[in-house]
């Protein structure tokens, strides 16, 4: 892919965000991810990669590709086939040599992407990762129960995998376009384990995980998707990469 | 390496370090012979447990919670709204 360039001139920041009944939040962050890169000056595209929202999702999208032209594209699959493909879909359409990687509810906030590409630049890092465990990173709108799930499963995962990252299962990352490309080929994990399997096999490869502190607000609309059942796949997902990788 | 096979090594290291001593390969004072060594490996895995626990009291306590996050949110949500109103795009 690219080699090293002196200036940020022809870096192009791709976000690519799969949605399922997103309306929403949807504009919303649209609305922040342009403004943070528009006071930036740096140039960024949107990937929509909405599979078969029921609630409206793809009208807004189309409503947002118009209105913020040309950085916004939409390109939806007709259900719900998960999130590790979803990112494979959408980086086919993705034109930019950065690719970030987020959640659409708002519990990833645009405006942590400077510092991210800032951190990205200083170390020369593959990947930097959002972390709500470290520094002056924080979550608003856990309990007790919630804090202590979360809290747990990284204290398993860590000590079963010892991935040299404070916060394993964050979903908010930068990219360089050429590590992620490498990585989808090598992992197979697909659904919410995802995550966690690009961050070890990325650290087993030798690839460099650099970290920004970031303050997660959780589901401003909509409820957590997490049960029971969640924390059983989890767990398998974990002992399945410690064995795998 | 994966690590399973890091874990796994290591375990069979210790273990084999742990099994030369208890069988008395290595000559010990008696009291550690007899007092220590065969608890060890108990010893071991509570102390483990407590630090795992240790770490959880730990991270619960220094847990950051952030409302100003929130608020600033919610003020740009509002923001937002109103502009994308203005571009044509549907809000609630």
């Amino acid at each position: 892919m690219a080699s090293a360039k002196s200036s940020g001139s022809k870096d192009t920041y791709s976000v690519i965000l799969p949605t399922f009944n997103e309306r929403q939040n949807l504009p919303i962050i649209t609305w922040l991810l342009n403004r943070t890169f528009t006071e930036q000056n740096l140039d960024w595209e949107l990937v929509i990669v909405d599979d078969g929202s029921p609630d409206g999702t793809q009208e807004v999208a189309a409503q947002l590709v118009k209105a913020y032209s040309p950085h916004v594209q939409l390109r939806p699959r007709t259900g719900k086939l998960g999130l590790g493909t979803a990112y494979v879909h959408g980086l086919k359409y993705a034109k930019g040599n950065y690719i970030i990687i987020m959640d659409a509810d708002f519990s990833h906030h645009p405006k942590f992407i400077p510092q991210m590409i800032e951190k990205m630049k200083e170390g020369d890092y593959d990947i930097v990762t959002g972390t709500r465990y470290a520094g002056d990173g924080g979550v608003y709108g856990w309990d007790l129960k919630r804090k202590l799930t979360s809290k747990g499963a990284n204290i398993f995962a860590d000590t079963v995998l010892r991935p040299g990252v404070s916060d394993l299962t964050g979903s908010f990352r930068l990219y360089k376009r050429a590590v992620l490309e490498k990585l989808f080929e090598s992992t197979d994990a697909r659904g919410f384990t995802m995550q966690m399997a690009l961050a070890v096999t990325a650290k087993a490869k030798g690839y460099s995980i650099g970290e920004v502190p970031i303050s997660f607000v959780d589901r401003v609309y909509g409820d957590s998707k997490l049960g029971g059942e969640e924390i059983v796949e989890y767990a398998k997902g974990v002992l399945q990469l410690w064995w795998s990788i | 390496m994966t690590r399973a096979q890091q874990t796994i090594s290591l375990a069979l290291l210790v273990t084999s370090l742990y099994l030369s001593l208890y069988l008395g390969l290595i000559p010990l004072p008696a009291v550690v012979q007899e007092e220590i060594i065969p608890v060890l490996p108990l010893w071991s895995l509570v102390t483990f447990g407590a630090w795992l626990l240790v770490r959880l009291g730990w991270g619960m306590l220094t847990f950051r919670d952030t409302p100003d996050a929130y608020a600033e949110l919610m003020e740009e949500i509002k923001l937002a709204k109103a502009d994308l109103r203005v571009k044509g795009v549907d809000v609630d």
